[in-house]
């Protein structure tokens, strides 16, 4: 379960999040939209404190957290309670891709080595890349390293995976054998935050669509309601601008 | 021409007996060096107030001034405001000036190295629960290190060539005594050559030895 209220942050005289509340229920998928500076990138980093908020309530799982006074302890509590997959991977590059799923489970979870290599290569296995455990990851495609990614987050075991823009760095050609292993792992209920451009992929796995503008959340929805019939013109405005590559051309 | 090259060879076994000496001076320098450095890389990169502006301070200061200079600050001026510094020995003196000057260096050096690691790998390690010291010490130093190798190594040969600046200390290292050799026996080119062709030796086995470490670390990041 994740629960937001009234998320603030600002980059100095710029105000990024301008009071977010967010409920996701544990099992949920919740897909982000929006235009580019709208804050997305920034509300994912504030749930694992990547970024400091300058105000507001974050619950995740057992952890709770009020911004902007709190200790490290309370930090790292709350950080272990997610997992985030990045736009551009940052895979351990001094790691081969078993060792990048297994690290979190050896340091942070003091797992027996023998123990956490079952648990890593059966995750490499379901992201299909169990032929590549001992690659590292510059020996690896875009894709293959966003699975192993995806992978690492697994093995956290965490109440939420946060996703932002995990495709959006990979060559066209790339980005289906992605969606499909997050689909996978949407479809057994992992609670997952996806911050995407693929709206069709949100319209697919999400079980509520948000869209964010100018660090406010402006309408969300069911993906019907929000894709089919959206009621804010903003949120309407910008589905028509993505679906209308014609100015492209013109 | 007047070149006595079979006294040069004879006065080899002489000077090797030296090299230990060279060596320890060098290996224990080169350790303080890289324990100093590291901790002032790791203020300065993270801007722990105070510590780093005086860490600033400290890597401008040894940066800037001749060794030399540095050797006889501590040998023969620390004593004069610390009356218990007189009982430190040549070789001491030496190491401790050797190690703070050459840390200096290498904090410049190794903050480059932090620096050239993508913070993202940072975020990655605190986003699967790592703590910042955990994410140091498994993913973000080692990958540091493959970056200041070649230049630390550098420092660490230039380092090897600065310890013949003991000898101002009057510690008996390998070029004291080649001074002592050449002064007895006025064969100055032979003596200086030997002297010359020792340290080079040191620099050509130790340039080995980086290749190969460097071969081995940077085995992950070939494609
Ligand atoms: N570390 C930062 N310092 C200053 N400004 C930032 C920083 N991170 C993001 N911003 C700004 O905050 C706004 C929102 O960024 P971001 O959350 O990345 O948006 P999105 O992910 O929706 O594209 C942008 O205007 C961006 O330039
Ligand atoms: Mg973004």
């Amino acid at each position: 379960m994740i629960k937001v209220t009234n998320l603030r942050k600002q980059f100095n005289d710029l105000v990024v999040l301008d009071g977010i509340d967010i409920e996701v229920a544990q099992g949920e998928v919740v897909a982000i939209i929006g235009p580019s500076g709208s804050g997305k990138s920034t509300l994912l980093r504030c749930l694992n404190l990547l970024e400091s908020p300058d105000a507001g309530r974050i619950e995740i799982g057992q952890a709770t957290l009020d911004a902007p006074k709190y200790s490290r302890k309370q930090a790292h509590h709350l950080r272990q309670q997610t997992a985030m997959v990045f736009q551009n991977y940052n895979l351990f590059k001094n790691r081969t891709a078993l060792q990048n799923v297994t690290e979190s489970l050896i340091i942070t979870k003091k797992m027996k080595q023998s123990e956490a290599d079952k648990i890593g290569r059966a995750l490499l296995e379901q992201v299909g890349l169990a032929h590549k455990a001992d690659s590292y990851p510059i020996t690896l495609s875009g894709g293959q390293q966003q699975r192993v990614a995806i992978a690492r987050a697994l093995a956290v075991d965490p109440h939420a995976i946060l996703l932002d823009e995990p495709t959006s760095a990979l060559d066209p050609e790339l980005v289906a054998e992605v969606l499909q292993v997050i689909k996978a792992i949407a479809e057994k209920r992992t609670t997952m935050l996806i911050v995407t451009h693929e709206m069709a992929f949100a319209r697919q796995v999400a079980d509520r669509i948000i869209f964010m503008a100018d660090g406010k959340i402006v309408e969300q929805g069911t993906p019907d309601e929000l894709f089919d019939r959206p009621q804010n013109p903003r949120t309407q405005r910008f589905l028509q601008q993505i679906s209308a590559p014609a100015s492209f051309i013109s | 021409m007047n070149f006595d090259g079979k006294y040069m060879l004879e006065v080899f076994p002489t000077l090797l007996k030296y090299l230990p000496l060279t060596l320890v001076m060098a290996v224990v320098a080169m350790i303080f060096a890289i324990a100093i450095g590291l901790l002032l890389a790791l203020v300065t990169k993270n801007r722990v107030p105070v510590l780093y502006q005086l860490a600033n301070v400290y890597i401008s200061f040894f940066r800037a001034t001749p060794t030399l200079v540095q050797l006889f600050l501590i040998y023969y001026g620390l004593p004069q405001l610390f009356p218990s510094f007189s009982a430190m020995n040549a070789l001491t003196a030496a190491i401790i000036g050797l190690s703070i000057k050459n840390s200096a260096y290498l904090a410049e050096i190794f903050r480059a190295a932090l620096d050239s690691v993508d913070n993202g790998q940072l975020e990655a390690c605190l986003a699967v629960g790592m703590t910042k010291a955990q994410a140091y010490r498994r993913i973000i130093l080692p990958q540091a290190a493959r970056n200041a190798i070649p230049a630390s190594g550098n420092t660490f040969i230039g380092l090897v060539k600065e310890t013949s600046l003991a000898f101002t200390l009057g510690v008996a290292e390998l070029f004291a005594q080649g001074k002592m050799m050449a002064s007895a026996s006025l064969k100055f080119f032979e003596i200086y050559l030997a002297v010359a062709i020792v340290y080079w030796a040191l620099t050509i086995v130790y340039s080995l030895l980086q290749e190969w470490l460097e071969k081995r670390l940077s085995k992950p990041y070939k494609n």
